[in-house]
Order: structure tokens, then C-alpha cells, then sequence
């Protein structure tokens, strides 16, 4: 496989931490998420091209924080959408090469290894994902039916998909007005083609709730500076 | 940390610690290039020529207090050698006065030069640093940990200095840097020659014993050390008096 392009979403605003700060600013391990992730990607030949949509007023700060830690990828910030679908779509506008990767800064303990065995997967999209442990069942306030667990998958990020069809099937799903949690399952629904799912790992921590921040610092110190996520073993 | 053409930075080179780490350290193998630097030329050029004669070493005589200066400094020595594997911070600066005598000047003097000149050189040369691993070592004193009346500036700018290095050890482990912290105790040094006159300086702690510590320490002898405030310090022997 050729070059590579990764998205990185940045964009968030901070509303569900309850913070003035936004989740990809937040310190783990001493450094800022967003430079958790950046910082693995940097260390792969294949990607050589970095997006990350950011919010309008969080663009300076992103830019000093990129400065401040000099990464060789050329890196390019751009002003997010109004979604996170919206964020993907502006995205991928930018974006040279034929694949593009789909990440989020949000999720900072993808090993330098799961991202090359996305690179290198012959899919034509392939994502992470995670059997579900635990029982879901469909409904709001009352049950309204059983879904069978099995068959349930725990979709991760990072994803990659052909830039160009990602594409098509973002502006369509725009201009039907259509929205999705993630490109997975935009890019399912509109082509309902095969899209492999690759075991991902338990550490790939989403950062979502305040309490995850204290998970994080524990798979920090155990999980990447333990060796396994650590790209820097010298 | 395998390569044997490495490249170290060491400040406060041109005397006493500073010197004896630089002419240690250039009789290892595994470094080639040396950039000693100091405050003073005449004392750099002399320290040069007590080094290794087979190594490189290049001399910048310049103000570590100027963070500008140290960014073109760091910015010159890593394009040019493409590492940096070792940064010894040993500068430091010493004007022991009561809390009622000492003056602004004399405060900020001594955070400048023990505090933040640390803080310049090493927020430049791990921009480097963290892309292949390293050692850094930074001096800091017994006085950084234990009261030193009369001492107020230099004594708490060194505790500065023992914190700096227990958070950088952690903050920087992930690239492969390890940070080590040597608190030397009385050592014959210049500036302790004018703090206390009256010492015989052959019965203390000599540089060169501080850098000894220091060249085991960046060595694979020391690689469970680093993260801890090291006391380097010469124990008083009674001497034995014959029948």
C-alpha cells in the first residue's frame, strides 16, 4: 500500500467532561492526548500526511501545541464542521493520497503496531473493533427488544476507508440530510460492502467521561510506558 | 542508546564539576562530539585542551540565561550532529546571603542561572532528544534538600532543580530519556574556595569524584537510578593517630 493520509478529529469542545478545556488538550502522562496519538503516527514512513479539523477557536492553540513538540509529518489544521460527520467531510477535502485514515485525538493508546496493521490490512476498509462483553438490549426508557450480543460489535477508531469513496458516500449522506456516529457505518450504509473488522484492544480507551482521565493515567504507566505501546524503547 | 558517535552537551564546563565531568566523560568510547559551555572562554579553552585530544569538542562561551541564545545553541548542535544523547547541566551560580541581605538581583541572578537556564537548555535539546532516546543529568546540591540558613536562594533553587528532574524523569520516560539528579555535598570547588576560605579543600570531596559518579551513572551501571536525588558526598574519616 501506498501513502496515507490520517484525519485527526480534534474537535472537541470539552461539554461532556465538564471542562473549560477540551478533551484533546487534557494531560496524560504530562503531555496533551492529542500529542499522545501524534506522536506514534509521526513514527510511520506511510503516513505522510496529517489533517486535523479543529474547532475555530482552538486552532492557534492547536498549531502552538504542534509547535511546541516539532513532529517531522507535515501536519495541517483546518477549521472543523458544526459535527463530527461534518469535521470527516473537510477532511477528507484535503486529503492527497488515495487512503485516509479516520482517528480521534480522543483516543491516544493506538500502538505504532495498530496502525501499521491497518496500513497493511488488504481490505478495501477495515476498522477495530471489540466483541461486547456485557448484555444490550434495544430501547429507551422500557425495553423494546433483545439484540443478540454475539453478533453486536464495539466499533473503534482508528478506520480506514479509499478516500474517494469516503467521500462520496459523506456528501451523499449530506445532502439527504443523513447523520452517523462514525465513518464506518456512513460507509456501510451507503455501499453495503465488506469492511473488515480487526481485533482491537481493550486499551484503545475512548476519553469521554471525567473518570476516564483516571483510566487513562493507569494505562498510561502500565500499558505504553510498560512496553507495549512504547515506540520509544531504547 | 547503542551507537557509538554520540553526542553531549554539558553547561558550566569551564571549572571545577563541570570540567572534571568533561574530561571524564571524553575518555568513553561511546562519545565522539562534545559541546562544552560556559560563561567563560578562557576556562572553556582550557577544559577543551584537558579533554581527550581524539574527540571532538567544540566551545560555545555564551549566557545560559538567554533563552534565545540557547534555542540558536541547540538548534546549530542537532542539525549539525543529528542527536543529542547526553545533556549534563552543571552551571550554576552562588551569592550566600541572609533573607534581610539578599537582594532582588541576587535572587533572580540565582534562579536564572540554576533554574531556568536548566529549563532552556533542556526544553530545547529533548525536541531532539526524544526522537532517539537519552541521558540527562542535572547538578543539584545537598543544600536542595536540607535547611541552609543563610543560603535562601541557592539552597531553594537547587530543590528546584531536584523537583525538575523527579517530573522530567517520569514526563520524558516514555521517549527513552532518563533524567538523572546528583546533589553533591562540600566539594573543592572554586566557588567553595570563596564561600568558606579557611577549608582545607584536600580533605573534601574533589571534582573529580563527582565525576566519576556521573560517568558510571550515564553508563549501564546507573540505569536504575535515574528519577532519584543522588547524594554524592565524601564521608569524614577519623584519621588514625599511630602509638
Amino acid at each position: 500500500m501506498g501513502n496515507v493520509s490520517c484525519i485527526l478529529l480534534s474537535g472537541g469542545i470539552g461539554t461532556r467532561m465538564k471542562l473549560a478545556t477540551p478533551k484533546q488538550f487534557l494531560l496524560v502522562g504530562g503531555k496533551p492526548l492529542l500529542v499522545h496519538v501524534l506522536e506514534r503516527i509521526d513514527t510511520i514512513e506511510e503516513i505522510n500526511e496529517i489533517i486535523i479539523p479543529s474547532p475555530k477557536d482552538y486552532m492557534k492553540h492547536t498549531e502552538e501545541v504542534l509547535n511546541n513538540f516539532g513532529f517531522s509529518t507535515p501536519i495541517r489544521c483546518i477549521e472543523g464542521g458544526a459535527t463530527r460527520q461534518e469535521s470527516v467531510c473537510k477532511g477528507l477535502l484535503e486529503v492527497s493520497n488515495e487512503q485516509s485514515i479516520i482517528h480521534e485525538a480522543v483516543r491516544p493508546f493506538v500502538t505504532r503496531e495498530e496502525f501499521v496493521e491497518l496500513i497493511q490490512n488488504q481490505d478495501e476498509a477495515a476498522i477495530f473493533g471489540l466483541d461486547i462483553p456485557f448484555t444490550v438490549l434495544g430501547g429507551n426508557d422500557y425495553i423494546e427488544e433483545n439484540l443478540e450480543r454475539n453478533y453486536l460489535i464495539n466499533v473503534q477508531l482508528p478506520q480506514r476507508f479509499p478516500t474517494e469513496k469516503l467521500l462520496a458516500a459523506h456528501l451523499n449522506a449530506t445532502s439527504k440530510g443523513l447523520s452517523f456516529t462514525d465513518d464506518a457505518s456512513l460507509y456501510f450504509d451507503f455501499y453495503k460492502s465488506r469492511v473488515k473488522v480487526i481485533k482491537g484492544s481493550e486499551y484503545n480507551l475512548k476519553i469521554t467521561n471525567p473518570i476516564d482521565r483516571n483510566i487513562a493515567e493507569v494505562i498510561y504507566k502500565e500499558y505504553i510506558l510498560g512496553g507495549n505501546g512504547n515506540v520509544y524503547n531504547v | 542508546m547503542s551507537t557509538m558517535s554520540k553526542t553531549c552537551i554539558i553547561s558550566g564546563a569551564s571549572r571545577g564539576i563541570g570540567r572534571s565531568i568533561a574530561i571524564a566523560l571524553s575518555n568513553r568510547q561511546d562519545i565522539t562530539n562534545f559541546i562544552i559551555v560556559s560563561r567563560t572562554e578562557d576556562g572553556l579553552q582550557e577544559t577543551a585542551q584537558l579533554m581527550n585530544p581524539t574527540k571532538n569538542v567544540v566551545y560555545y562561551a555564551m549566557d545560559l540565561t538567554d533563552y534565545e541564545a540557547v534555542q540558536e545553541l541547540i538548534e546549530t548542535v542537532g542539525e549539525r550532529y543529528g542527536s543529542i544523547d547526553y545533556l549534563l547541566n552543571v552551571a550554576g551560580y552562588a551569592e550566600p546571603k541572609s533573607l534581610l541581605e539578599t537582594s532582588v538581583e541576587n535572587w533572580e541572578m540565582t534562579y536564572k542561572v540554576n533554574v531556568h537556564s536548566i529549563f532552556f537548555l533542556t526544553k530545547e535539546v529533548v525536541r531532539f532528544m526524544k526522537k532517539t532516546g537519552g541521558k540527562i543529568l542535572n547538578v543539584a546540591s545537598t543544600a536542595g534538600s536540607s535547611p541552609r540558613p543563610g543560603w535562601l536562594a541557592y539552597s531553594s533553587s537547587k530543590a528546584a532543580i531536584i523537583s525538575m528532574s523527579q517530573t522530567l524523569s517520569d514526563e520524558l520516560s516514555e521517549y527513552g530519556i532518563l533524567v538523572y539528579c546528583i546533589s553533591p555535598g562540600r566539594c573543592a570547588t572554586e566557588l567553595r574556595r570563596a564561600l568558606a576560605p579557611d577549608e582545607d579543600q584536600s580533605t573534601i570531596m574533589q571534582p573529580e569524584h563527582v565525576a566519576e559518579i556521573v560517568d558510571n551513572l550515564l553508563s549501564d551501571n546507573g540505569i536504575c537510578l535515574d528519577g532519584q536525588d543522588i547524594t554524592v558526598r565524601k564521608q569524614m574519616t577519623k584519621v588514625s593517630s599511630s602509638k
